[in-house]
């Protein structure tokens, strides 16, 4: 081990940037505020028709609360609550930000198998999303969706059952079958002529049920599936919908598979301690550099290594493979053993010395060997 | 990435040990190390995509003849265009929003159910589908008996899609008020009333009185169906109410 520990400084192993094992608690930030906006913005809705109506005197007391809530928080952003307040309408189906719509690329891919027929206004809306797609992968998943909001907190409570003695919730499945049902889900629109997968994709069935709930009359059938969901989640698969199931997961991982923006594991500070394969939500295996097209960048991975062995890097395919981490004790058997059969010990540790020196990266000569 | 033959080199070479290798302290890779580091995961990833390309293209063969169908038979697999179709007599408490597709299959096929219109309904007319409708759950709908329309225009700009376009106020075709002439109280001298043309947003072009008689309200031409009338309509039976718009005659809807 002290070997390894002199080599380490010797060769300059790459520290990840400080702020990225922090990226997780922002990613937790950003899903609150999504999720909140998705709780405020049905309020908000009818604060605005309270005040088109001009009958503050005329409200329930229940309404006027809304009302004096409402006014509390934006009256000191908006001054004509009635027409600003549309800067920012929607779900993360599709929605308004500021004058820009913004579409689901899931909401594009199932109106065009409904319609049979590209309608390029809607198409466009879907463009910023399919661009970040591109380059950060599957990011929606892990940093805006509302659903993985309340999935994650699913998890929370399926680790406490877990940790109670409740053994569930271990079933793994093939991850491919979201793909099918991506597929089948666009053969289905296009043969029912209704997009089918509005009343299956988990973050358009909050987004309106949270509105349904708060503005209309309570409630409606999604809200039925959506906790079906979380109790497949709780009770057979962890993280099941989104791991095997979801049809924007599909799209999504479809997109990013060459995303530019991927976490590499850094195999000369990992440990093997596998922290990284027991946090990740979507069951991937970044301890041997399994990340594929699944990862949604969620830097769980990240905050969670104990030995900063977790990094971005811009490129558009995963490391290879690059073998058991060199501070675990995999490596250093295997290392002891190889010494040990090339020559006697001591000859071999100046070898090494005089080795490491002049390499930078074990990984690639041992794909050149 | 490697190649399986590359790995496979890999994997020999690493079977005999240091003995081959010129850099004596490279990790061999052998028994448990190996299954760790190397086994499953570009292997995986292939087969990943080779199944995960037959099964789309098992799926989307599988769904081509429902897609061919629906293209050469349009007739067949939705209903015909509403122009064309029979007009129902029938009061509508269901309307879709103005701007709306004429073809409600249209429409069905064309909203992605995302609430937007909804959302900015001032007077919150727009209300949804949601635990009923079939195929056309999630969709946007109108009962002006409950909350009408009030012709704001705010809808059809927010929709996404095509569900809604942006139609001028008085080219939108919601319907046409119809009054029933046996019950509404000026026109069977029970009184004075004339709410239903005191609220209409268009007007004199929409609906109006009967000439000589300032109390019959009459419906005219211009009147797009917004069914504020029908919201406002004291009379506890509603003998005002929207149907469908024949080819534009207002004679034909008179009772």
């Amino acid at each position: 081990m002290k070997e390894h520990a002199s080599t380490q400084a010797g060769t300059a192993v790459h520290k990840p940037f400080f702020l990225w094992r922090h990226l997780n608690k922002l990613r937790w930030v950003v899903l609150s505020l999504v999720f909140s906006m998705l709780v405020l913005l049905p309020m908000l809705h009818l604060y605005q028709t309270y005040v088109a109506a001009h009958a503050y005197d005329l409200l329930a007391p229940s309404e006027k609360r809304l009302y004096d809530a409402m006014e509390l928080l934006t009256s000191p952003f908006v001054s004509d609550p009635e027409k600003q307040l549309d800067a920012v309408k929607g779900t993360t189906w599709s929605g308004t930000l500021f004058g820009l719509k913004l579409s689901d690329p899931l909401a594009v891919v199932g109106q065009m198998a409904a319609g049979l027929t590209i309608y390029w206004p809607f198409l466009v809306t879907a463009l910023i999303p399919i661009g970040f797609t591109v380059v950060f992968g599957r990011f929606f998943c892990g940093w805006i969706c509302p659903a993985t909001f309340l999935y994650e907190l699913n998890s929370n409570i399926a680790g406490w059952l877990h940790w109670a003695g409740f053994r569930i919730g271990g079933r793994r499945f093939d991850k491919r079958i979201k793909y099918g049902v991506l597929a089948l889900g666009v053969v289905v629109s296009a043969a029912t002529g209704s997009i089918a997968f509005a009343a299956i994709y988990p973050p358009a069935i909050i987004g309106r049920e949270i509105y349904y709930a708060v503005a209309l009359s309570g409630f409606g059938a999604g809200a039925a599936f959506f906790a079906g969901t979380l109790l497949f989640d709780l009770l057979v698969a962890r993280r099941g919908f989104c791991r095997y199931l979801c049809p924007g997961g599909a799209l999504y991982s479809l997109l990013g598979r060459y995303r530019l923006v991927r976490i590499r594991r850094i195999v000369e500070s990992c440990n093997d301690c596998a922290k990284c394969n027991v946090v990740c939500e979507f069951g991937l295996d970044p301890l041997r550099d399994g990340f594929g097209q699944e990862c949604n960048n969620c830097t769980a991975c990240i905050a969670v290594c104990p030995t900063d062995a977790m990094t971005f890097v811009l490129r558009p395919t995963d490391v290879p493979p690059q073998g058991p981490g060199h501070l675990g004790r995999q490596y250093r058997r295997a290392m002891e053993k190889a010494a040990g059969e090339a020559a006697g010990r001591e000859r071999d540790r100046g070898a090494r010395a005089a080795g490491d020196g002049e390499s930078t990266s074990r990984p690639e000569r041992e794909e050149a060997a | 990435m490697a190649t399986a033959g590359e790995r496979a080199k890999g994997r020999g070479a690493g079977g005999n040990g240091g003995q081959q290798s010129p850099s004596a302290h490279r990790p061999p890779r052998s028994g448990v190390g190996d299954e760790v580091g190397h086994a499953g995961h570009p292997l995986y990833r292939r087969g990943l995509l080779k199944s995960g390309i037959s099964a789309l293209v098992l799926f989307l063969a599988a769904g081509m003849p429902y897609a061919i169908a629906r293209f050469l038979a349009p007739a067949a697999s939705r209903p015909a265009p509403r122009h064309n179709a029979k007009v129902s007599p029938r009061p509508r408490n269901r309307m879709r929003p103005p701007g709306a597709l004429a073809d409600d299959a249209a429409f069905i096929a064309a909203c992605i159910g995302c609430g937007l219109c909804g959302e900015v309904c001032p007077p919150r007319a727009i209300v949804f589908h949601a635990r009923e409708g079939g195929g056309a759950v999630n969709t946007p709908y109108i009962d002006p008996e409950a909350r009408a329309c009030t012709l704001c225009g705010k809808c059809m700009p927010v929709c996404p899609t095509e569900a809604l376009t942006v139609v001028p106020r008085e080219k939108i075709d919601m319907g046409l008020a119809q009054i029933d002439r046996t019950a509404c109280y000026p026109w069977v001298d029970r009184g004075i009333c004339g709410a239903c043309v005191s609220v209409c947003p268009l007007g004199e072009r929409a609906i109006g009185f009967k000439q000589w008689n300032q109390y019959k309200p009459l419906v005219r031409k211009g009147c797009v169906g917004c069914g504020l009338c029908v919201e406002v309509c004291p009379h506890p039976s509603k003998p005002i109410w929207i149907v469908d718009r024949s080819e534009g005659s207002v004679a034909k809807h008179s009772i």
